[in-house]
């Protein structure tokens, strides 16, 4: 029988790496929510600037209903709920002159304001740089472009799939004898939302030196970092770098491989890496194959890279007959690189994945607990692990003017009255 | 008070010193991206060097320790100091190495960390201040924890693989060693987040397999709410249903490939960029994703008759998101000047002479800088080590 998929409530430190940062976060799509979801966890406290009619525009895909209070599909849509942890949400009409002098006098009381508009978007809505800076001199402006503030393609829009296509990464991934793939579904996205967290503590660790300043993080630029040695390879070597699919450039075997079918799962697959002679002796030793273990065409390394095709055919016949999770355990006895290819719900019942809590759980009010990754490093003295499930839509609006802003209720239900600012969806 | 100048000559972690030891692109990246951002990082090698010097491409395919591709572009703006780390001696220089340091990161295994008395829970002993990322496949706790891994096997077990490739054939990873490299991007911000929050000196786990199954994001969701996980799906979008947008794929076209992707507001846009009413009919726009095939069709007569350029030049007219799929080759030649217009690639003295072009910025600050500099020679820092007379012992001891 089969474990259950589990998931354990993250523990909340007392401290945080990032106590006492405030940042403005209007952020769309992946790459920005990505950064945001980061740095909030790391313990900005992260202030989510919401259009007050932006609802979800599936309905149909919300999360199952699991809650107590009222039922509001938009606050179970599944890409909201995972990007939209570890933070708080107001709703502001950035178009109206109240909402923008809303949002200038957080500027005040903020240090950071992170975007991933195209970069017209901030001029349109007055809210340009030296805007910014005019309120708070310390604040710092992330942006992140598509391709960047400045040059040819500045206007072009793009989202993180197509930043692949013109970074190479597109071209370079897929099999041998196939056309260029994805490298993963949103791959330029998280690099880029890794890539402006990273930006983003370092500005702030230079503030104190330099006071606040832009920083600028084009997906393009970031995803080229990358690709940088198929670039300079390429021109080291004169060669096109060619799709290689799962193989090494001068090792074998080095594959993934059909197993037996696990019982919920028919896709079951092995990956198995021998990238030198003692992983290819673990192998031998574990397969027990004496015909393979004294085939000349497999007696050095150079051999085995060339007959890489007969050695996958031979190999895959073994495996099919083996369960992955039980050859996995006994190739790395051997010292042999392998693991079963895993999927969400293999990875939520395995017992690394519980043991170290890469993936952990947040309570939400309308979905109950919902899975959530944290980054993949433990700060052993200031950890930073997902802080709240993704908060319901603008449900921080008054609290934020109350208590960070200060203002009267007189002026909050004035601004709730002339839609500068809203507590809830608005119908439009 | 006055306010602070701008820093254009240094990086914002400029005064920050780090000591690397790496045998693979992890630990390699995450030094990279700490002396661009402003750090000086020295990575401390025993002979014959690094592992990634002797990674290719190589010019003429000879192989150089100091001019492979993976080293000129992961150790570019380091420092190289060659210690015998299999040395008492050694061991005590690279000791005083870390005494003086900030940042220590190392990338080895749990068992090849044993072998070169590189424990990080008692580096950190030793050295209470410091801040010390271990980057291991599957991190320092867990059953795990001494597994084996290469690139291939973390992207299996971090579930990234399964969801590349056709859905007909085995799963397919990204190229290169992108597992790798994601890691040794989470393990920069902690260290970042370590040096903020100064707390002292903080042992900072950084799991290899934990960069790649962040990368799954949403897909955690489809399988705690449904039991279900997304499915790869050639080129394109895995884990959506039949309602959602399409395309986000790649298509071919007259000279190459194109990635298509509608405009997620106007998708009715497609029928007026291929000319063909049918793709801003509602019953296909109610389900484009579960008609996919027939998008493509629709899409083909004219990607098939038009070369790549032209198809984006239309498509970004009429704000469609369509891209180019471009090879090395291309993204170098820079077609329409982007990245000559942003000072993007930078020319680099290749070690045996002439020139080559490697990335520029990840980022760009408005009051301090991201720094550039050539990749280190072995051992090309030691006569920064010790005093004169120190240096001319350790030589004859083999320690430096």
């Amino acid at each position: 029988m089969l474990p259950e998929a589990r998931l354990t409530p993250y523990p909340q430190p007392d401290c945080r790496p990032l106590d006492g940062i405030r940042l403005l976060d209007m952020t769309t799509a992946v790459a920005g929510p990505v950064a945001t979801t980061l740095l909030g966890a790391l313990g900005a406290e992260v202030l989510r600037i919401e259009t007050p009619w932006a609802k979800p525009r599936n309905p149909a895909s919300a999360l199952p209903y699991r809650g107590t209070g009222p039922d509001e599909p938009w606050n179970r849509e599944p890409r909201q709920n995972e990007l939209g942890h570890s933070k708080r949400s107001i709703a502001l009409n950035l178009t109206t002159e109240s909402g923008r002098e809303v949002f200038l006098d957080l500027v005040e009381r903020s240090d950071v304001v992170l975007e991933n508009y195209s970069p017209r978007v901030m001029g349109n809505f007055g809210l340009e740089w030296d805007a910014l800076r005019e309120r708070n001199p310390e604040i710092i402006h992330v942006s992140m472009p598509a391709f960047g503030n400045s040059g040819p393609w500045r206007d072009r829009i793009s989202y993180g799939p197509g930043i692949d296509a013109m970074s190479g990464m597109s071209w370079l991934t897929g099999y041998s004898d196939g056309s260029p793939l994805k490298p993963g579904n949103f791959y330029c996205d998280q690099n880029a939302g890794l890539s402006a967290a990273l930006s983003t503590v370092a500005a702030l660790l230079a503030r104190g030196r330099v006071g606040g300043q832009t920083v600028e993080l084009a997906m393009l630029e970031g995803e080229l970092q990358l690709v940088g040695d198929a670039m300079i390879g390429q021109q080291l070597s004169g060669r096109e770098p060619m799709r290689i699919g799962n193989q090494h450039s001068s090792a074998a075997p080095h594959g993934v491989y059909p197993t037996a079918p696990l019982l919920d799962d028919p896709d079951a697959w092995i990956a198995i890496a021998c990238r030198s002679d003692d992983e290819w002796n673990g192998l031998v030793k574990v397969w027990r194959n004496e015909a393979v273990a004294w085939d000349r065409r497999f007696a050095t390394g150079l051999r085995r890279w060339r007959h890489g095709a007969e050695l996958d055919l031979l190999l895959s016949e073994w495996t099919r007959q083996s369960d992955p999770v039980a050859l996995t355990e006994r190739l790395q006895d051997a010292g042999v690189p392998a693991s079963p290819v895993m999927g969400a719900r293999a990875l939520l019942r395995d017992e690394q994945v519980l043991t170290r809590q890469s993936v952990g759980g947040l309570m939400h009010p309308q979905v109950g607990l919902s899975p959530a990754p944290q980054a993949a490093f433990r700060l052993s003295r200031t950890p930073a692990p997902p802080k709240n499930a993704a908060p319901l839509f603008a449900v921080d609006t008054i609290p934020v003017l109350e208590e960070i802003l200060g203002y009267s209720k007189a002026r909050i239900s004035e601004l709730l009255n002339s839609g500068a600012v809203s507590d809830r969806l608005v119908e439009r | 008070m006055t306010e602070p100048e701008p820093d254009h000559t240094a990086g914002p972690l400029d005064g920050f010193r780090a000591i690397e030891y790496s045998e693979t692109p992890a630990g390699a990246y995450c030094g990279r991206l700490l002396a661009g951002l402003g750090a000086r990082v020295t990575i401390v090698e025993s002979a014959p060097g690094t592992p990634l010097r002797r990674r290719g491409p190589f010019r003429a395919d000879t192989p150089d320790p100091e001019a492979g591709a993976t080293h000129l572009h992961l150790n570019r703006r380091k420092n190289s100091v060659r210690l015998e780390l299999a040395s008492a001696a050694g061991r005590r220089l690279f000791n005083q190495l870390l005494s003086e340091a900030d940042v220590f990161v190392c990338d080895v295994d749990r068992r090849r960390g044993d072998e070169l008395d590189m424990d990080p829970v008692a580096i950190r002993k030793r050295h209470p201040e410091l801040q010390v990322c271990a980057i291991a496949p599957y991190g320092l706790e867990g059953p795990k924890s001494e597994w084996q891994a290469a690139e291939l096997t973390l992207y299996a077990g971090g579930g990234y693989l399964r969801i590349g490739g056709e859905p007909d054939r085995e799963p397919v990873k990204a190229w290169g060693d992108q597992g790798h490299l994601q890691a040794g991007l989470h393990a920069a911000l902690g260290i970042v987040s370590a040096l903020y929050a100064d707390r002292g000196g903080q042992l900072i786990d950084t799991a290899m397999v934990e960069a790649v199954a962040f990368l799954l994001g949403g897909g955690y969701q489809h399988a705690w709410f449904s039991d279900r996980e997304p499915v790869r799906n050639g080129a394109r979008l895995v884990g959506f249903g039949p309602g959602h947008l399409y395309p986000s794929t790649i298509r071919p076209c007259q000279d190459g490939w194109v990635h298509a992707h509608c405009n997620n507001r106007y998708p009715e846009a497609m029928a007026v960029l291929f000319d063909e009413p049918q793709l801003a009919e509602p019953a296909l726009l109610a389900n484009l994703m579960g008609r996919a095939d027939e998008v493509d069709s629709l899409m083909s007569p004219l990607l098939m008759d038009t070369p790549r350029r032209e198809v984006v030049r239309r498509a970004q007219e009429l704000r469609i998101p369509f891209t180019e799929v471009l090879a090395p080759s291309e993204v170098l030649a820079d077609a329409d000047g982007h990245h000559d217009s942003r000072d993007f690639w930078q020319t680099m003295p290749h070690p045996r002479g002439g020139d080559f072009l490697a990335p520029g910025p990840a980022v760009r600050f408005g009051r301090t800088k991201w720094i550039e500099g050539d990749a280190p020679r072995l051992g090309q820092h030691n006569e920064r080590l010790g005093t004169p007379d120190q240096r001319v012992r350790w030589r004859r001891a083999g320690v430096a």
